[in-house]
């Protein structure tokens, strides 16, 4: 079978059993309604695995020549803007896929057990099937966005991924909080999703196409031709706002759509509450998936992006990965916990994404799925097995009652927080899990733009000065220039051969875009060093709460005794724990990132800002194409440095939240009187709720106050007063003109007044008949009546020959009938 | 191989309309009016988007399109907020039941 037709059918496999569940779903109840969609995600999760395998046999060539190739179809036209369909045929495409359709699969296993002792029932009637038609629903439109090679597409599947979240937050809507979650999750991803349409309306209105590819052709068109004269098009400073040029503002709004699903700060509010959904659909949903979905996004339109966009989207990424992990020390609720570590995670993936660290926040989005999947499932088993109790202050000790939810949990708390030992390597394998390596990388570029480059500028600046060496962006790229493209042949200089074993290609075909790109690593701009010492300093955090969040709920004593006296698990849960598990380590080592720097070359190709690969040392993995590489001096590699400034930042948090936990809640309550408005202030989630209540809503409920008075006072004031005044004239006319003579008697203006009065309410009351009140009536006459008028047009000329011809007979027969 | 032209998109649209009436005028239940409103106005969309590819080739009549889509949406939002005021008032959201101020 073709790949594009695995892929396409994969996809179509869910939507099929959606409308199967949706028609014959309250037939099937419980729990037959849930082996359907689980067996439509499972078609999917084998044909992706096909794809994957076969994938990975293939040399890259091959692949690029089946992306190219891949299907486009037309499906509309506007105006003279052709819209296409198409599978978009790529290594991150392939491992998206495999990775959304593994991870659900097991998702809906879970779900099996989990709404076995969960309430289905609203009004005393099961809504089970509706869980499942839902969840194959978002299967759907989560493939379908991954696959869409347009822009139109992908923000259709994006709508639609947006409406099962909403419909599974609120899956119990007869709970108040949890419809309002649901509300809050839909209105606040609409702000963004705002934005991304205006992002495309540029996008559409400049570049002509919405066609992922054909989009970042023009675009690069335009930007090279800009380069080298006097800026054109949507890069002339003709076309400006706030200071952006149109093409930052199209990659700005774009990017806004991606704020709105990824909840990034300031529209991070609606993911906390999301967790009102049942506990599979956080860990599907709110945690593995769609909300990284935006990254997805931010990683697709990597091309259209200029640096000053760039700049906003790592600006945004860094303040929402330091606010929210603050917020997540002082939450109580273990979903809450999970849902802010999410939150700062994908501000993590979304700096890197800013940074230029594409590759990496990639390899970060594929960790984070599997190990924030289980993270969620384990949480979910707690809930379940503790009868519904979140309160992690209410858990402890469960460690002996459930196993193995407790030790596949810990693992996801070592990945999250990037456990590794630095330096120590068994064979060729280095020892780490899931962040150690996604997590480094990410910051070892941030490192890079925040040091490193200023430092070889001011090098390059001081040898330009002394006339030795040539301009930056010279083809010759010497030693002592700070950049060098991937492309390089030269020996590695820190070689190291942790990946030796993935085929070390040459594309020498997609190098030749070289000298642009060397001119624009020449002018990577320098980032301010806060935006590299906030992620530094929230690596030390992140290891702290989720091992707080770990010990408070298995080790310990128990402190409610009637949660854990009830605790237990089943393997139909603790089953999906454990292969995600594996998955973690799977996704920590196998084949993610060599599979994502195959794509990075493609899909980094020929943009404006440089990719840049975190991993820059290796240079016996690094294929080609025109990701940009740092050739660091010895000594400057930024993971040498990274080694011992975060490398050991997991024992060092995790070891202060056992310390703190080690004695119940004692010294955490003392601390938490020492930080007393600070822990209020994270408590309250740093108030972002009530400014967009005092604000927001305050505002919409004043402003339509305020139509309201209007309405009473300047409206109803002018009915008012024509009515005083006609009374007025009344009165006064009454008076002046027409007294009656006798009482009981009428003058003539009465006698016209009344009798025009009557005749009024003797119409009326024959009027009055069909008026039923039955607006169904209504509309049917009204219809009716301009069924009538408009055949009436259309035949006139018939209608009035009619007439004539019938004027005209009876006429002379009238004639010949008198003539006689 | 069948060519589709304007004519198909009209008649197409002329059935929509025709089912968004007859929605209207058989349904009792308001939501069920309130879609047929919907069906109405989306085969007054495919007219003015069929219009504009078939006639003037350039995309007016999708903007007009999107206006509609968005005064639709409108439409619905005070729809459905009267709606819930009848049923605060009379317990239902049929219509037919709506008939206080007959007399």
């Amino acid at each position: 079978m073709q790949y594009q037709t695995a892929l396409a059918l994969g996809v179509v496999v869910p939507l099929a059993s959606f409308f199967f569940l949706a028609l014959f779903g309250p037939r099937l109840g419980k729990p037959k309604s849930s082996y359907v969609a689980l067996l439509a995600i499972g078609i999917s999760c084998a044909l992706s695995t096909y794809v994957l395998v076969n994938w990975l046999k293939l040399s890259t060539p091959e692949r690029t020549e089946l992306t190219a190739s891949a299907y486009r179809f037309d499906w509309g036209t506007l105006g003279s803007m052709p819209l296409t369909v198409g599978v978009k045929l790529d290594s991150l495409t392939v491992i998206m896929y495999f990775m959304v359709t593994f991870i659900a699969f097991w998702i809906h296993f879970f779900s099996i057990g989990y709404m076995e002792g969960h309430s289905d029932e609203v009004d005393h009637v099961s809504k089970y099937h509706r869980f499942f038609t839902y969840l194959s629903l978002f299967c759907f439109s989560m493939l379908g966005l991954v696959v869409s090679s347009s822009l139109l597409f992908l923000f259709i599947f994006w709508e639609l991924v947006g409406l099962c979240s909403y419909l599974l937050i609120g899956f119990y809507f007869d709970r108040k909080y949890a419809s309002n979650a649901a509300i809050k999750a839909f209105i606040t991803n609409r702000v963004g999703d705002f934005g991304f349409i205006l992002g495309m309306a540029l996008v559409a209105l400049y570049l002509n196409t919405l066609d992922l590819d054909l989009a970042a052709a023009r675009f690069a068109e335009q930007f090279h031709k800009s380069a080298e004269g006097p800026a054109v098009g949507i890069f002339a400073n003709s076309y400006t706002l706030f200071g952006f040029s149109v093409a930052s503002l199209m990659g700005i709004g774009l990017f806004c759509g991606a704020m709105g699903k990824s909840a990034q700060f300031p529209l991070h509010v609606w993911l906390p509450d999301a967790m009102a959904g049942p506990t599979p659909v956080s860990a599907l949903i709110h945690a593995a998936t769609m909300v990284a979905a935006g990254v997805y996004l931010v990683a697709r339109i990597f091309r259209l992006l200029t640096p000053e966009a760039q700049f906003f989207i790592a600006c945004i990424g860094c303040i929402t990965l330091t606010i929210t992990a603050l917020i997540a020390i002082v939450q109580t609720d273990i979903k809450k916990v999970l849902a802010y570590s999410t939150l700062s995670q994908l501000g993590y993936m979304i700096f890197g994404m800013g940074m230029g660290a594409w590759v990496a926040a990639l390899f970060h989005l594929m960790t984070h799925a599997f190990f924030k999947a289980m993270l969620f499932l384990g949480s979910g088993q707690v809930i379940e097995g503790c009868h519904h109790e979140q309160d992690m202050r209410k858990m402890g000790g469960l460690r002996k009652k459930m196993p193995v939810t407790c030790w596949t949990f810990f693992i996801g708390v070592l990945a999250i927080a990037g456990f590794g030992l630095p330096g120590v390597e068994i064979g060729h394998v280095k020892l780490g899990l899931g962040g150690f390596f996604s997590k480094d990388e990410i910051l070892a570029v941030a490192y890079e733009r925040a040091f490193n480059i200023p430092e070889l500028k001011k090098t390059d600046a001081a040898a330009d000065d002394a006339g030795e060496h040539a301009d930056a962006s010279n083809a010759n790229m010497g030693v002592a220039s700070p950049f060098r493209l991937a492309s390089d042949n030269q020996p590695a200089q820190h070689a190291e051969t942790e990946h030796s074993e993935h085929d070390a290609h040459a594309h020498g075909d997609h190098a030749q875009g070289t000298p642009q790109k060397m001119a624009i690593a020449a002018k990577l701009p320098a980032i301010p060093k806060w935006m590299f010492f906030f992620p530094i300093a929230i690596a030390y955090i992140t290891p702290f709460y989720m091992m707080r969040c770990w010990w408070m709920t298995f080790c310990g004593k128990p402190r409610d005794h009637h949660v854990y006296d009830h605790a237990h698990e089943s393997w139909k849960m603790f089953l999906p724990l454990v292969i995600l598990a594996g998955g973690t380590f799977f996704s920590s080592y196998q084949m993610f990132r060599p599979l994502i720097h195959d794509a990075a070359v493609i899909a980094t190709d020929s943009s404006t800002v440089v990719a840049i690969d975190g991993e820059a040392h290796v240079l016996a993995e690094a294929g080609g194409g025109t990701m940009i590489m740092l050739n660091h001096a010895p000594g400057k590699n930024p993971h040498d440095w990274l080694k011992m400034g975060v490398g050991f930042s997991w024992l060092i948090g995790m070891g202060f939240a056992v310390l703190v936990y080690l004695r119940g809640l004692g010294l955490a309550d003392k601390l938490k009187r020492m930080f007393g408005p600070i822990h209020t202030a994270l408590e309250q989630k740093l108030y972002f709720d009530h400014v967009y209540d005092a604000v927001l809503v305050g505002g919409t409920v004043t402003f339509g106050f305020v139509c309201g008075l209007f309405d009473k006072i300047v409206v109803d004031g002018i009915v008012n007063m024509t009515a005083l005044l006609g009374k007025f004239v009344g009165v006064f006319t009454g008076r002046q003109l027409d007294m009656p003579v006798k009482r009981g008697d009428w003058g003539i203006v009465d006698a016209i007044a009344n009798g025009l009065a009557q005749t009024m309410l003797d119409i009326g009351s024959e009027i009055r008949r069909p008026q039923s009140g039955r607006i169904r009536m209504y509309v049917m006459i009204t219809a009716g009546s301009a069924a009538v008028a408009l055949l009436v047009v259309l035949n006139y000329h018939r209608l009035a020959d009619g007439l004539q011809w019938l004027m005209s007979n009876v006429g002379t027969r009238v004639l010949a009938a008198n003539g006689s | 191989m069948l060519t589709i032209g304007l004519n198909h998109y009209l008649v197409l649209s002329a059935i929509v309309f025709s089912l968004g009436i007859l929605c209207m005028v058989t349904k009792r239940n308001a939501l069920g009016i309130l879609i047929g409103v919907e069906l109405v106005l989306n085969a007054a969309n495919v007219n003015l988007v069929a219009f504009s590819r078939y006639q003037t080739g350039a995309a007016d009549g999708h903007m007009f399109a999107v206006f509609v889509i968005l005064l639709a949406a409108a439409e619905a939002a005070i729809g459905i907020a009267i709606f819930m005021n009848f049923y605060n008032t009379l317990q239902t959201i049929d219509v037919d039941r709506g008939d206080e101020l007959r007399n």
